[in-house]
C-alpha cells in the first residue's frame, strides 16, 4: 500500500483511477492493471478482504444470536434497508445504515448501497443474462429515451470476455432474444419445473419460454479458475455472507485481487470522492478530490483518465458535484440533463400458487439459481397498451415439515421425523421495464450536506401508468399460465413498493448519439469531458429486464480498452 | 455469543440482578438481561418448565436441558413489538393463576401428565374466549413457537442428533419419496 502522507503530486498521479470498487469500477481496474496501467482505485467504505473479512461465512444456524433474524431496534432504525430482503443478521454488515448516509426522498425510493470495498458485489443476486437487439433497439423503436448508440455487436464479445473470467453457469437455450454465452455448466431445473416448460410449449408453442437462469456461478472449467484462486459452487446459497470458495462472482474473490497481483493497483480505502477536478486550460480532468472519511481532510489525486463507477445514483452524485466555470451545472452537462431520465425495475407484482400433481417426487440439495421467463409482451412487435414488457423468476418447491399441533413427546419425535410433505409451491415475480423520464431525476439539495461536505442527494422516481398497466398484465397472464398448467390456490400480489428496492436504479448520465440529448458517447465517455468514462448504471440509456449487472461489467471492460487504445497505453 | 458475553459483565457488574421497582412484583429482582421485560428469576424458571413440557427430556435431551428458556427470553426481548412482548409478560405472570384453575395447583407442583394438560388447554383458548383467557393463549402460541425453534436449531440437535451441514449437496429435482430413507430418531 502506497503511503499517503507523502504530499508531493508526483505520489498523488497514477494514469487511471476508478471511482468505486465494485461490480463495474473492479472490472475497469481488472483490465487496465492487467495490461500495465498505473491504476488507483478509489473506496469510500472500510476494505473487505476475500476470506478474511467475511465474519459470518461460516457461522452455523445456531451462532446467530437470533438465528437469523432481525431484532426489532434494528428495524425501527433501519426502515429502508430492513426492506431489502437480503439485510438479515448475517450480512447486515455489508450494508448502508439509514442513519449512516442520508438523502432526501421527494418521492418514496428505497436506496439500498453497500459502502465496502467490493461493494453491492458481495450482496447481488447473481442473475446473468445478456441483453439481445430487443433491448438496445426498444427505445428507438418504441420511441422514448433516445437511441442507444451500441448494439448488441459492439458488446457482445465483451460479455464474452467478463462471462468467461467472472463464471457463468447456463444452458445453451438458443433464444434470440437472450442470447447465449460462454457457459459452464447449467444446474437442474426441477421435476415440475420442467413440466411447466412443457405445458408452456404445449399452450404458447414457441412464443413463451422459461429456461434455467443463467447465473455467476463456477460449475466447471475448474483449473481456470484456480489461477484466481476460486473453486466450484458448493450451493451453499449463503452468497451475501462472502464466499469461502469464492464461488460465485465478486469484486473481492475476482477482479480486485486479480488486479492487485499486477503490482499495478493501489487502493484508497475510506475516501469519499467529492468531485472530479476539471482543468479549464487544459480542456479535461485532470484528477479526483476525496475526503477521508475519517479525518475529514480534502486530497486530490490526479490522472489521465478517471472511471466513474460509485454505483449510479452515486455516479450522477459526483457529476453533478464537480463543477468548474466551463461546468456551472455539473461536468459534462452541456445538455443539461444530467441527473435526469432516471428508471428501474418494477417488482412489484408476484403470483403463488400449488401443485398437487407429482406428489411421490421431491427435491434435495441446493441450488443457487431459479427458473426464468425471458421477456414475451412486446417482443417482435408493438401488441398491448403499455410499451414494453417485463422478464420473471420462476421456481418451484416442496417442503417436507412436521406436524406442530400437539406437545410433548410426540410433538418431538414429529419435530425430529417430520412427516408432512407440502404441496408442491410454485412462485414467481415480476421485473419490468420501466420507461426513463425526464420527470425521474436526481439533484442536489441546495442547503443540506453529509458529514463530509458533500451535498445530500434527492431522489424524486415515480412509477407511471405504463408501469402499473403491466404490473396488471404480469397478473393476468402468469395466472392464465398457471391455470393451463393445472395449479391452484393461484394468488397474485401487488406489493406497491417503492422503486429503489430492485436495487436496479440506471440512468441520469446516459449514452446516446447527440451531445444535445445524452450524456456519454458510444465508448462511455462524457461528450464535452472526453477523459471521463462512466460505465456504472449511470450510463443506461433503457432499462429493458435483464438484472443489468452483467451488462455494466462487460461495458467497464470494454471502455476500458477503449481507453487503453486512446492512451496508447500497454498491449491491447 | 455477545449476548452470553453481556449477560456475564452485567453479572458481575450487578452481582446477578438489578432492582428495578414495579407494584407488580413480590419484590423479586428483574432480571437486567432482558431490558424490555419485566421478569424474574422465579419466572424464568417457570418458563424453562413449561418448555420443557413442550418438549420434554426423554431418550434426547429437553429444552430445559438445552436453557430454551434464555433463547425464548432473547426472542420475545428483542423480536417482538412492544403489544407482543405485554402479552408475553402478562400471560407468564398470570400463568399459575391459570394453572391452578385447571388443574388446582402452581405450575411446579404438578406430575407431567397435569402439566401437559394445563399447556395444552390454554393453548386451545378459542378466539371467542374472555381477554385473560386469550392472553394465556397467546403466551403459550410465543413460548411454543420459540420453544421449536430454538431446540431444533440449538447445538445439541444440529451437531449431535440431526448434524446440519453448510454445504447441502448436488440439486437433485426428481427425487422419489419412498426412495429417501431416514433412520427414525427417537425422542
Amino acid at each position: 500500500m502506497a503511503n499517503f502522507n507523502i504530499d508531493a503530486t508526483q505520489q498523488r498521479t497514477f494514469q487511471a483511477i476508478v471511482i468505486g470498487s465494485g461490480m463495474s469500477g473492479s472490472w475497469a481496474a481488472k483490465e487496465l492493471c492487467e495490461h500495465g496501467v498505473k491504476t488507483l482505485v478509489i473506496e469510500r467504505g472500510r476494505d473487505v478482504k476475500h476470506l478474511r473479512d467475511y465474519p459470518t461465512t461460516n457461522m452455523l444456524p445456531y451462532e446467530f444470536e437470533h438465528r437469523g433474524q432481525l431484532t426489532k431496534q434494528i428495524e425501527e432504525e433501519n426502515p429502508v434497508v430492513s426492506k431489502c430482503y437480503a439485510f438479515r443478521e448475517d450480512a447486515m454488515h455489508f450494508f448502508v445504515k439509514d442513519k449512516e448516509h442520508a438523502y432526501i426522498q421527494e418521492k418514496p425510493f428505497d436506496w439500498i448501497r453497500g459502502y465496502q470495498v467490493g461493494g453491492k458485489s458481495l450482496l447481488w443476486a447473481r442473475q446473468v443474462q445478456r441483453w439481445s437487439d430487443f433491448d438496445f433497439e426498444g427505445p428507438a423503436r418504441d420511441g422514448f429515451a433516445v437511441d442507444w448508440p451500441i448494439r448488441y455487436k459492439d458488446i457482445a464479445p465483451w460479455y464474452s470476455h467478463v462471462e468467461k473470467f467472472a463464471g457463468v453457469s447456463g444452458n445453451k437455450d438458443g433464444l434470440a432474444n437472450l442470447p447465449d454465452g460462454e457457459f459452464l455448466p447449467g444446474f437442474e431445473l426441477n421435476i415440475v419445473e420442467k413440466y411447466f416448460q412443457e405445458q408452456l410449449k404445449k399452450h404458447y408453442g414457441d412464443s413463451r419460454h422459461m429456461i434455467l437462469a443463467r447465473c455467476a456461478h463456477i460449475t466447471g472449467n475448474l483449473e481456470y479458475y484456480k489461477q484466481q484462486g476460486r473453486v466450484q459452487c458448493q450451493s451453499r446459497n449463503l452468497c451475501q455472507r462472502g464466499c469461502p470458495f469464492g464461488g460465485y462472482f465478486s469484486a473481492n474473490a475476482s477482479t480486485l485481487p486479480w488486479a492487485e497481483k499486477t503490482g499495478n493497483l493501489t487502493l484508497r480505502t475510506d475516501a469519499v470522492v467529492h468531485s472530479i477536478i476539471y482543468d479549464e486550460a487544459k480542456g479535461k480532468a485532470t484528477g479526483v478530490r476525496i475526503v477521508d472519511t475519517h479525518t475529514k481532510q480534502t486530497e486530490e489525486y490526479f490522472a489521465d483518465v478517471i472511471f466513474v463507477n460509485a454505483a449510479a445514483l452515486n455516479t450522477n452524485l459526483i457529476l453533478l458535484n464537480s463543477t468548474s466555470n466551463r461546468f456551472p451545472n455539473g461536468l459534462g452537462n452541456d445538455s443539461g440533463l444530467l441527473g435526469k431520465y432516471v428508471a428501474f425495475h418494477n417488482y412489484r407484482a408476484g403470483i403463488s400458487a400449488e401443485y398437487e400433481g407429482y406428489s411421490e417426487y421431491t427435491i434435495t440439495g441446493g441450488r443457487p439459481t431459479s427458473g426464468y421467463f425471458p421477456r414475451f409482451r412486446n417482443l417482435h412487435k408493438q401488441e398491448t397498451d403499455f410499451l414494453r414488457g417485463y422478464a420473471a423468476g420462476f421456481s418451484a418447491g416442496r417442503y417436507n415439515y412436521a406436524d406442530q399441533s400437539g406437545i410433548g413427546l410426540s410433538l418431538k419425535e414429529e419435530l425430529l421425523n417430520p412427516s408432512k410433505y407440502s404441496n408442491w409451491s410454485i412462485g414467481s415475480h415480476m421485473m419490468g421495464e420501466t420507461i426513463p423520464k425526464e420527470t425521474n431525476y436526481v439533484t442536489l439539495s441546495k442547503d443540506e450536506k453529509d458529514a463530509w461536505g458533500i451535498p445530500l442527494l434527492k431522489v424524486k422516481v415515480e412509477y407511471d401508468d405504463n408501469d402499473e398497466k403491466m404490473v396488471k398484465d404480469y397478473q393476468e397472464q402468469m395466472t392464465e399460465m398457471f391455470e393451463k398448467a393445472g395449479f391452484t390456490n393461484i394468488r397474485v400480489r401487488d406489493d406497491k413498493r417503492a422503486p429503489g428496492l430492485d436495487i436496479h436504479e440506471m440512468g441520469g448520465v446516459r449514452m446516446g448519439k447527440d451531445p444535445k440529448t445524452s450524456l456519454l458517447n458510444k465508448d462511455h465517455q462524457l461528450h464535452a469531458c472526453t477523459n471521463v468514462y462512466v460505465t456504472d448504471g449511470a450510463c443506461m440509456t433503457s432499462t429493458s429486464t435483464q438484472n443489468p449487472s452483467l451488462t455494466y461489467m462487460a461495458f467497464a471492460a470494454r471502455a476500458a480498452h477503449h481507453a487503453m487504445k486512446n492512451q496508447k497505453w500497454g498491449k491491447v | 455469543m455477545q449476548r452470553r458475553e453481556a449477560l456475564k459483565s452485567l453479572a458481575i457488574l450487578t452481582g446477578g440482578a438489578v432492582l428495578i421497582p414495579s407494584c407488580n412484583f413480590e419484590k423479586e429482582d428483574i432480571l437486567a438481561a432482558y431490558s424490555n421485560l419485566q421478569i424474574t428469576a422465579t419466572q424464568q424458571t417457570l418458563l424453562a418448565e413449561i418448555a420443557n413440557t413442550i418438549i420434554p427430556a426423554g431418550q434426547l435431551k429437553g429444552a430445559a436441558n438445552l436453557s430454551v428458556q434464555d433463547f425464548i427470553l432473547v426472542m420475545v426481548n428483542d423480536c417482538l413489538d412492544k403489544n407482543q412482548q405485554q402479552q408475553f409478560v402478562k400471560g407468564l405472570q398470570e400463568f399459575n393463576a391459570f394453572s391452578k384453575k385447571i388443574s388446582g395447583s402452581n405450575f411446579s407442583k404438578l406430575e407431567s401428565a397435569e402439566r401437559e394438560k394445563v399447556v395444552t388447554q390454554g393453548l386451545s383458548i378459542g378466539s371467542d374466549a374472555d381477554e385473560n383467557q386469550k392472553i394465556i393463549q397467546e403466551f403459550l402460541s410465543i413460548t411454543k413457537r420459540f420453544t421449536i425453534q430454538g431446540f431444533m436449531m440449538s447445538e445439541y440437535i444440529m451437531t449431535e442428533v440431526k448434524p446440519y451441514s453448510l454445504i447441502p449437496g448436488k440439486y437433485n429435482g426428481e427425487v422419489l419419496i419412498s426412495s429417501i430413507s431416514n433412520m427414525k430418531i427417537n425422542g
